[in-house]
């Protein structure tokens, strides 16, 4: 049994977690990472209920709860949590009590979506090819997110810097993944952008 | 391109959004007689000036919201959402 | 191509080294034109080296074939256009020297020297205002003749299909001030921006800043070094050089063009400016006069650029009609460099220029006082144009000011644009880089939310002669040849409104757009028609500023495909892809009609991944779902799936499909996969807008889900061998019935028994990341069955047999939900659906179209899908919506929408082929050709 990513894996191919990967090593620099394995879980809550102050975070930001877990407030009542492939975010759970005051569902949107990492100090130059945002720090720090069109697709984009280096995540709809994929290799060759293999960082 | 102020985004271009037309409001069907029905259907008031739209954040929030928008010269007033969406009506 | 040849001795004017040359005399370039190899140097201009050289002639006039030179040696030059090797319609009295570079003129067939069109010159009463209309339009059937003549005449180069496809790129910026324009009040203006804290774009048309400092005296090149290093010193300011701010648009949508940068050839920036500064200068303005477009008259600022910028002497004996500064500078400026100057003409003290003479290029004056003055240079400066048209993009209207003979900025601008430099007002140096500085630090300030109000000091045009026409009659529109005489002949038939006679004489339609020539245009009509120039008024300036390629415009492709994950297996077992929406997905694998014998023989698997899929949780489902759905959904056991067909207000069927209840609060719809978007949208609509209490969270799981529909006689041994842990047997998972469980070891996967292709069939959906996976089971798993995979043909065939409609295919977008056949479907006792009144008036009426089974007397004719139903009159009565030969029966089947009357069993109508032919066809009882009575979908 196997998962796969709607992105073709390249260079060397293992396993992690029942997802086939891509092991090529990282090179440094600016950079596009496949993270599709990783799970993903969309939740849906009144933006005053219980569950929102468990997920801590406004529309437009992001932070990372105790267990790794990445919390985006991607929509209005909406978050999408991101946590290592084969994991369940301890949130999900906190959460999926009933609130009489307002209807709280919790939907496993892992397979639905594709996820990608790119990283670099010329990222925002990449992006600023295929996405209508300001990018500037002003506007985009390090922990907003937004939804908006990427080359065409509507992507959930998280900054979420590395270690001090710029770096974005984007998840969108699956069916796009290979084209939006090789949208944004194509947007960086101008930068020798890389692509580098699966890791397990976010966990 | 002009900009729709979205009442949970901010301002994006416009292409991000899906136009509705008019706001207008649906007779009750049963007591409709066809040509009310069809005035809602099909009779747009198209005025040279301020009306009220609906727009839907199709590439964002995915929300639906009104906006009063001159015709004339594209200026737009802030978007207002539907619904119980808005925290205040949730908190009342 | 013409081989290349050495030039024959021509005369050599390049100067001495000019103190702000922008040539590199230690590299030499060497290229050709029109096959002849020519040297210049490292910063000329294609057009500056050539005539370094000797040459004078650079095209042919678009109608009257004359030889052009240069008028203006700028981008916007109407006789410099060239084309360099495969690339038309380069500017090249704009476009940088580059080695190795084949120019060959565009114009002039056989030759630029001997032009066979030049005759045109002698038939010219012939070709004056709206010749195109009036001379080539009759006989029509000659247009095509017509029009390969004038191909073959006309300016434009050459497009070759060989050529490698260019690299272009688009960006998006977000400056706090865009400032269009890098002359002396430009780069003044995004200092101000920058040292106000702002982010600044600064654009600039030109290879470097500086505008008219470029080619001024030492002080201007004094001042231009120190603006230029302090700008290059700023980090707050991007500078984009050889690019052009195209338009501005709602919001301050700013486009910029940037040119031959390093890794593409051309990139369009998206600005979205805070606000944009407008400091696009002046634009020196011909005068009309006889024989004004003969090689050898060019204006003062033309005369000054191939002087100062590429150390080129224009000519050797010249006269100067001198209006303005201008005319003095360049006079002193041709006196420095050793050419004769023979008269400065200055209309201030009663200089007349008449008109120039000349066979082929200039060769004596003749003045107001009837002189006669043997030269072969005129140089013209008799005023400005300001090139308003970014600020009237942005709602301005010029104004015309008397006073300084030229329009002016209306000051109707909105708060997000200012304007700064010549456009606004002349003035010595420190007053327009006063100017700039203050409305620079006033763009910021509104950018950035400052209250504090800028002092901006004045500026204002100087006042200057108006100089527009001589008495003698001459061109107005050097790009499109118009004569100032074709304007007043047009003026006379009654094209007395500016915008008519532009579009009747074609004048500033032209490669320039009439940035030289929109004024003089302007200032004839007015003196045909007596009125003022400001009565007059002149016509909209309109995007682009500058021409833009295709390439650019078109950037980097970005067209979305979708993939389902199964399509590396699709590709690499021979299937044929087709395109459905932004997905790729098989149309068969070889032969469709084997495909479906497999089906209804043994079993088949078909990738529907691209269905819409809906996932609906709360307690309020059950209300969404009555609303949308014409039929009821309150009595929906969990683990049962019903189908629905939706309808939009007008009763006109929108999307159908089946959507199945999973637990007591979740439920799971599918919809069409065209339909899949749109659909999503329409829920939410009414969720959010007309029921928001309504408890609902919708979720598109298009993708989540990998959907494979197995189809036929085996699918439930095959599925069985894969699923441990549900029951498929007919007694405990019946039709219409849903399953989770867990197939190859996949757990989380739904299973439907529903049939669109009328076989006993299971629809599975499985986590997307599986799906792959679990498709290789099936295929190995069932060879001993015979599976095989099948595509959209072989459903579509079978869905046909079946008589399933296919929304938009079967139906229309006037198709009202009982036209489509579903009465048994539509419930209108239900208190309210989308829809409702309008089927309620329908089934009233009982009229419109019906979809019923056809098949065709002639059982292996196949007509052609739209083929019209006619009735003995010819009226139209229906049309064929589909069509097969369905290889399940041995014969043609359809379905049709024909008028109500028609559609009762056994009625044989007439189906009109689109090769004319009538053909009969009979009326079914059933929709389904094949199973009416469904006993195989059941088993």
């Amino acid at each position: 049994m196997v998962a796969r990513s709607p992105i073709r894996a390249r260079g060397p191919v293992g396993r992690e977690h029942g997802w086939e990967v891509s092991t090529t090593a990282r090179k440094g620099g600016l950079e596009l990472c496949d993270l599709t394995p990783y799970s993903k879980v969309l939740v849906r809550a009144g933006v005053l209920s219980k569950a929102a102050e468990v997920l801590g975070c406004a529309l437009g930001l992001a932070r990372r709860a105790p267990d790794g877990t990445l919390v985006a407030g991607t929509g209005p009542g909406e978050w999408l949590l991101v946590s290592g492939a084969g994991t369940w975010p301890a949130l999900a759970d906190e959460i999926g009590g009933g609130d009489p005051t307002a209807l709280t569902t919790v939907v496993d949107v892992t397979h639905g979506g594709f996820l990608i990492r790119l990283s670099g100090a010329d990222s925002r130059r990449v992006l600023e090819k295929i996405c209508a945002i300001d990018l500037s720090d002003g506007v985009t720090p390090d922990g907003a997110v937004f939804r908006s069109s990427v080359a065409r697709i509507v992507c959930d984009v998280i900054r979420d810097d590395d270690g001090g280096v710029r770096s974005y995540l984007l998840h969108g709809d699956r069916s796009a993944g290979q084209y939006l994929f090789d949208a944004v290799l194509d947007a960086g060759s101008e930068f020798s952008i890389g692509i580098s293999g699966y890791r397990e960082k976010e966990a | 391109m002009i900009r729709i102020p979205c009442p949970n985004c901010g301002p994006r271009n416009s292409s991000e959004f899906s136009y509705f037309g008019e706001l207008g409001s649906r007779p009750a069907p049963d007591a409709v007689d066809p040509a009310h029905w069809r005035h809602y259907l099909y009779d747009k008031k198209n005025p040279a000036g301020w009306t009220t739209e609906k727009w839907y954040h199709a590439s964002g929030c995915r929300k639906f919201f009104a906006i009063e928008r001159n015709t004339l010269t594209n200026d737009v007033k802030s978007g207002r959402p539907f619904g119980v969406e808005s925290s205040s009506e949730e908190s009342s | 191509m013409i081989s290349s040849r050495r030039r024959p001795t021509a005369m050599i004017s390049r100067l001495g080294r000019q103190e702000g040359e922008l040539i590199d005399r230690s590299r030499r370039l060497s290229f050709t034109f029109n096959g002849v190899e020519h040297r210049g140097f490292d910063g000329d201009t294609i057009v500056s080296a050539l005539m370094a050289e000797g040459e004078r002639i650079f095209s042919r006039s678009f109608k009257y074939h004359r030889p052009r030179s240069v008028l203006s040696a700028t981008f916007h030059d109407p006789g410099c256009i060239v084309q360099v090797g495969d690339e038309p319609n380069v500017r090249a009295a704009h476009r940088r020297l580059r080695d190795g570079m084949a120019v060959e003129a565009q114009t002039g067939w056989p030759s630029l020297r001997y032009d066979v069109g030049a005759a045109n010159q002698l038939v010219g009463r012939f070709i004056g205002a709206g010749f195109y209309y009036k001379t080539f339009i009759k006989p029509q059937r000659l247009w095509p003749t017509y029009e390969k003549v004038l191909q073959r005449f006309a300016a434009g180069g050459r497009v070759q299909a060989s050529s490698p496809h260019g690299t272009y790129d688009k960006r998006y910026a977000h400056p706090d001030v865009l400032v269009a324009g890098g002359g002396p009040a430009g780069m003044a203006a995004a200092l101000g921006a920058a040292d106000a804290g702002a982010n600044v774009i600064l654009v600039e048309e030109e290879y470097e800043l500086g505008g008219h400092l470029r080619f001024g005296g030492s002080e201007d090149l004094v001042a231009l070094r120190e603006l230029r290093d302090e700008v290059g010193a700023h980090a707050g300011i991007e500078v984009m050089t050889n690019s052009v701010v195209t338009g501005r648009y709602d919001d301050n949508w700013v486009a910029v063009l940037q040119r031959e940068l390093p890794q593409v050839a051309e990139r369009l920036v998206k600005a979205r400016a805070k606000t944009l500064v407008v400091a696009s200068g002046l634009i020196e303005r011909p005068y009309v006069f006889e024989g004004n477009d003969l090689p050898g008259v060019m204006l003062s600022t033309a005369a000054r650029r191939l002087v100062n910028l590429y150390a080129v002497k224009p000519g050797q004996q010249a006269v100067v009609f001198a209006a303005n500064e201008s005319g003095q500078a360049a006079a002193a400026d041709l006196d420095r460099v050793g050419v004769e100057v023979l008269k400065v003409v200055d209309p201030a003290s009663g200089g007349e220029l008449v008109r120039a003479l000349g066979r082929g290029q200039l060769e004596q004056v003749e003045l107001g006082d009837g002189s006669i003055v043997d030269c072969d240079l005129l140089v013209t400066a008799v005023g400005w144009t300001a090139p308003t048209l970014l600020v009237n993009m942005a709602g301005d209207r010029p104004r015309y000011d008397e006073r300084a003979a030229r329009f002016v900025p209306g000051g109707a601008l909105p708060d997000t644009v200012l304007a700064t430099g010549g456009i606004v007002g002349d003035g010595p140096l420190q007053a327009l880089v006063a100017h700039g500085r203050a409305t620079g630090t006033a763009a910021a300030h509104r950018a950035l939310g400052r209250a504090d109000s800028i002092d901006i000091p004045e500026l204002e045009p100087a006042p200057h002669p108006a100089l527009f026409r001589a008495r003698t009659h001459g061109i107005v529109d050097y790009s499109e040849d118009v004569y100032s005489k074709d304007l007043v002949a047009a003026a006379r038939e009654g094209y007395d409104s500016v915008e008519l006679l532009k579009r009747y004489t074609t004048a500033t339609m032209g490669p320039s757009q009439g940035k030289l020539e929109t004024i003089n245009t302007v200032a004839v009509l007015a003196e045909a028609t007596g009125r003022s120039i400001e009565e007059t008024g002149t016509t909209v300036w309109r995007p682009p500023y500058a021409p833009i390629s295709l390439g650019a415009l078109a950037g980097r492709i970005l067209e979305p495909v979708r993939y389902s994950p199964m399509q590396p297996w699709h590709d690499s077992h021979g299937a044929k892809p087709i395109v459905a929406g932004q997905w790729i997905r098989p149309e068969h694998y070889g032969d469709a009609a084997a495909e479906v014998r497999n089906v209804r023989e043994n079993v088949g698997i078909i990738d529907v991944s691209p269905l819409g899929k809906l996932d609906l949780r709360g307690p309020d489902v059950s209300k969404l779902l009555n609303f949308v759905y014409v039929n009821k959904w309150s009595k929906l056991d969990v683990g049962s799936v019903r189908y629905g067909v939706m309808c939009g207000e007008d009763g006109v069927v929108i999307d159908d499909g089946v959507t199945g209840r999973l637990a007591a609060d979740h439920y799971f719809m599918s919809t069409t996969s065209s339909g899949a978007q749109a659909v999503h949208e329409w829920v939410e609509n009414w969720l959010q807008t007309s029921f928001p209490s309504w408890q609902v969270h919708v979720t598109s799981m298009v993708s989540a889900y990998a959907s494979i529909n197995i189809a036929g006689p085996r699918s439930r041994e095959l599925l069985g061998r894969l699923v441990p842990d549900v029951d498929l047997s007919p007694e405990s998972f019946s039709y219409m019935q849903v399953r989770t469980g867990t197939i190859a070891g996949v757990p989380g996967c739904h299973m439907w028994r529903i049939g669109f292709t009328g076989e006993l069939s299971f629809e599975i959906h499985v986590p997307a990341g599986y799906g792959l996976y679990v498709w290789e089971r099936l295929m190995s798993d069932g060879k001993d069955l015979g599976v095989g995979p099948f595509g959209l043909e072989a459903q579509r065939v079978m869905r046909l047999e079946k008589g399933h409609f296919i929304v938009g295919q079967d139906t229309d977008g006037v198709t009202q939900a009982l036209s489509a056949g579903l009465d048994w479907l539509v419930k209108l006792d239900k208190e309210d659906f989308a829809g409702k009144p309008e089927l309620v008036w329908q089934h009233e009426r009982g009229d419109g179209m019906r979809l019923v089974g056809l098949q065709p007397s002639d059982t292996h004719l196949v007509p052609a899908e739209a083929s019209q139903i006619v009735s003995p009159s010819g009226a139209i009565e229906g049309r064929i919506t589909s069509s097969r030969f369905s290889p399940t029966i041995g014969r043609s089947i359809c379905l049709g929408l024909v008028s109500a009357r028609l559609a009762v069993a056994g009625t044989v109508v007439t189906v009109k082929l689109p090769d004319g032919r009538h053909v009969p066809a009979t009326v079914m009882e059933h929709h389904a050709h094949f199973d009416p009575e469904g006993s195989r979908l059941r088993g």
